[in-house]
């Protein structure tokens, strides 16, 4: 544990370093936090708040206030269900129910074997596809109902149970 | 880099003056890559290097035909310029086979035409 | 010489008959000779709507339409044999879209910086430092008429005028490119297909304002366009376009990139400011305007996307140019994201006063179902429907403001009779209720009760009361809500009450949603006539709820039911219906 609390200054340190002098610094850290964990760890946060000088509860305000931060760790894959007007209107809340039944998981959960977790998002911009799927960087366009388990088998086997 | 100057943006301009060459154009945006965009190109890529062709594959952005991604526009000289819709790996062969190399359009896959602009 | 070629699409709305035009038409050359020399061709889309069949002769630039079965003879024998041109089948195809913000969209590579200059990209900006002063390029600009494409239409050179005029040292311009719109994605075109075109328009921007920084803020969901406007910065500042004395002037300027993190309420100007400065994006009062007091309390100019893409043809063509394109009030062109129940979904850029038939009918190529138009949305979260019976209203801010609508970003979404209005109206007011930030009492709570109101009446707990309740809380959002966000949220619940206030009616006093969208409201039956008494519902019902036998047939007790449609989805003999 030792070995990754130091990596984690030392990336927090990289991270602050580069950003050091450019003004409103902080949700571009978070950023790059995210890319590199999937989420922000709470460890990070801590670590975070001490080489910018700014308190926890600054960053935590801003980390809750945006959709895009997220503070558990992501599943597997990452299901992003579009659910923008034109994908809304041609079927998208269908494939939200499917989804849901088929791994038995909520808006904003993971499965409970860590392989998928569901986000609903707001537009992905590819509303000539609707409705769309976005599962990791893989859009699936047009999708229909009957295809939803046949896509989400091509990432292996969900445990119902797990 | 060497600041450019106004000199300089005529002779890129002049640069790519349309050399009369046939190429391929591919709708590489986020809805043409989200309807497999980017595999079409390297099927194209791929074909024309296998069969030695003498024209250009080239990286576009949306031609907002969203419908009919992902879609590719051809330049073919003597033929009118045209936009495909909907290409997969049998319509690459295709354009390839009979567009580019037997100077005939495909039938029932052009989405737009482009007239004289 | 080109080579003959003629294109053919039978464009009717009932069976495309294409194929056996096609046949014709060959047998027709056969007969003249022809046939080895010109080229027939079959196409999935020629551009025109429900115009019979449509010929389009490539070398010519002609186009028949309407054209029947007899009539391909003739036309073979003398429009292709003899060169003339038959008057009574001629079309004038005039285009009807005009693409300037789009004008390399699909043209160029975008991550070419090259290909950007040879569509006379980056000469608007030598122009500018070399012969302009920053006045001049204001007053090209108020010349234009050209109005800020994000939304509200405020006059762009006005906006650059009023920064300008504080005085300050330092300046900042920001590009708004925090498409929030669910429904909209105008800029991620431009981003994808242009990005050399929207920078310039920023630099362009800071000379004219007198700023030396200018803040791109992308949306943090559009990986592609970030990592192409990346490429497409460093491109420019590689050719000195970005960075020290450009152009060998005086004018010094720089970019950055801010990722937005996905908050519609940072589409507002002062949310969006305070996300820059790192924090959370919540709106303050204004005045003091960011013109006055901006970016860390700077004088800033904050601009779309699509505003920016048009500022480089503006000052190459000229404001007059641009003037002359589109209405009195409204100038120059608007890029629409046309989804929905749409055949031909898609980017699309029509001049302003285009009528929205047009729009829908001859670029879209209507409806993608045989159900017919009951309303066009625009405008997304904060904007209207529009009923089917103002179709013909020529499109600009004035006219959709009239209607109860609003331009908005640009996303208009097509509904057909399956689409719920109040279904509609709850989808947009939940997601304002979602991205309200709930610094302001009327938005945050307001929000909060209209939607309770509207799950109420679609869960067919409705009363005829709730209509001017919803009436008085949106009136009270809409006059006491601090940002743009919650003064606009109830818009959709408005606009629908005022064209389809016989739907929510419906709901509310009959019970019944008629386009079956709300599902306390529909009842299933069975329909005896074509049922096959097979049984396959009884067995998939999770709640046991239709029962019966053979002989009496089967029927669904609505009291059992919980509308979940599993009988409707399995039955093979669609012999259950909604009601």
């Amino acid at each position: 544990m030792t070995e990754n609390t130091k990596n984690m200054q030392e990336e927090i340190a990289n991270l602050v370093e580069k950003w050091k002098g450019k003004e409103g610094n902080l949700i571009m850290i978070l950023h790059e936090l995210q890319n590199y964990y999937g989420y922000i760890p709470r460890p990070a946060a801590l670590e975070l708040s001490r080489a910018l000088e700014t308190p926890l509860a600054r960053i935590y305000e801003v980390i809750t206030f945006y959709n895009f931060f997220k503070l558990s760790p992501p599943g597997k894959h990452t299901i992003a269900l579009c659910m923008g007007t034109a994908c809304y209107l041609k079927g998208a809340p269908v494939l939200l129910n499917e989804i849901k039944n088929l791994l038995n998981v909520e808006e904003g959960q993971t499965t409970k074997d860590g392989l998928f977790q569901l986000d609903v998002v707001r537009c992905l911009g590819c509303c000539g596809l609707a409705p769309v799927i976005k599962i990791d960087e893989k859009v699936y366009g047009k999708v229909q109902k009957s295809q939803v388990m046949g896509i989400l088998s091509e990432y292996g086997n969900h445990n119902q149970e797990g | 880099m060497a600041k450019l100057t106004k000199k300089d943006l005529d002779r890129i301009k002049d640069a790519h003056k349309d050399d009369g060459k046939n190429w391929i154009k591919v709708g590489m945006s986020t809805c043409g890559i989200a309807a497999g965009a980017d595999k079409v190109y390297e099927d194209f890529v791929e074909e024309i290097k296998k069969r030695k062709l003498d024209i250009q594959v080239k990286k576009c952005g949306c031609q907002g035909m969203c419908y009919s991604e992902p879609s590719v526009e051809v330049r073919v000289k003597g033929l009118p310029d045209v936009i495909y819709g909907k290409v997969d790996k049998e319509g690459v062969l295709k354009i390839l086979d009979k567009h580019v190399c037997g100077n005939m359009l495909v039938k029932d896959a052009i989405y737009e035409l482009r007239t004289k602009r | 010489m080109d080579e003959k070629v003629i294109f053919l699409k039978d464009t009717s709305a009932d069976a495309d008959r294409t194929r056996d035009f096609y046949a014709s038409f060959l047998n027709a050359l056969r007969e003249c000779g022809l046939e080895d020399k010109v080229q027939v061709v079959r196409v999935a889309d020629i551009g025109i709507y429900n115009r019979g069949l449509v010929v389009k002769f490539a070398d010519k630039d002609i186009v028949y339409v309407n054209v029947e079965e007899k009539d391909i003879k003739n036309i073979v024998a003398q429009t292709v044999k003899e060169g003339k041109v038959i008057e009574k089948f001629l079309f004038k195809d005039e285009p009807k879209q005009l693409r300037i913000v789009l004008r390399n969209c699909g043209e160029i590579n975008p991550e070419n910086i090259d290909e950007y200059i040879a569509k006379d990209g980056y000469r608007a900006l030598c122009k500018v430092v070399s012969d302009y002063k920053p006045e001049d390029v204001i007053e090209e600009l108020k010349k234009s008429g050209l109005r800020g494409r994000g939304g509200a239409g405020f006059p762009t050179w006005m906006k650059w005028k009023f920064t300008r005029q504080t005085p300050e040292t330092q300046k900042y311009v920001i590009c708004n490119a925090d498409e929030g719109d669910p429904g909209a994605y105008m800029d991620r075109g431009v981003l994808e297909g242009d990005p050399h075109s929207v920078i310039e328009g920023l630099i362009i921007a800071g000379y004219a304002i007198g700023a030396s920084k200018g803040y791109f803020y992308v949306r943090a969901e559009y990986p592609l366009a970030v990592e192409r406007v990346e490429k497409a910065l460093k491109q420019a500042y590689d050719y000195g376009f970005l960075g020290k004395n450009i152009f060998d002037s005086d004018f010094s300027f720089d970019i950055d990139i801010r990722l937005g993190a996905g908050a519609f309420v940072c589409g507002e100007e002062t949310a969006l400011i305070a996300s820059i400065e790192g924090k959370r994006g919540t709106p303050r009062p204004r005045p003091p305007y960011p013109s006055v007091k901006g970016l860390w309390d700077k004088p800033t100019s904050i601009n779309n996307v699509e505003t920016l893409a048009n500022i480089a043809p503006i000052i190459l063509k000229g404001g007059q140019w641009y003037a002359s394109i589109g209405t009195e009030k409204s100038k120059g062109t608007k890029v629409f994201a046309l989804t929905g129940k749409v055949k031909n979904s898609g980017l699309v850029e029509v001049p302003m006063g285009i009528t929205l038939r047009e729009i829908v009918f001859d670029i879209g190529g209507g409806m993608l179902s045989d159900k017919g138009i009951k309303a066009i949305q625009t405008g997304g979260p904060s904007g209207g429907v529009i009923p089917k019976e103002y179709l013909d209203t020529p499109v600009d801010y004035e006219n959709l403001q009239k209607l109860g609508s609003i331009m908005g970003s640009g996303g208009m979404i097509v509904m057909d009779e399956d689409d719920c209005m109040v279904d509609i109206a709850k989808f947009y007011l939940g997601f304002c209720v979602d991205e309200s930030c709930g610094k302001c009492v009327p938005c945050r709570i307001g929000g909060y009760q209209m939607l309770s109101i509207l799950n109420k009446i679609t869960e067919s707990q409705g009363q005829i009361e709730d209509l001017d309740k919803l009436k008085r809380i949106a009136l009270a959002m809409q006059k006491a809500s601090l940002c743009a966000l919650g003064q606009t949220a109830a818009n959709p619940v408005i606009s629908t009450i005022k064209y389809f206030e016989e739907e929510y009616r419906d709901h509310i006093v009959n019970k019944k949603c008629r386009s079956h969208k709300c599902k306390h409201l529909v009842n299933y039956n069975v329909i005896q006539d074509r049922c096959k008494r097979c049984k396959v519902c009884v067995i998939n019902c999770p709640v046991n709820a239709i029962s019966g036998d053979k002989e009496k047939g089967f029927f669904v007790d609505p009291k059992v039911c919980v509308r979940c449609g599993k009988c409707f989805e399995v039955c093979k003999f669609n012999a259950i219906a909604k009601e």
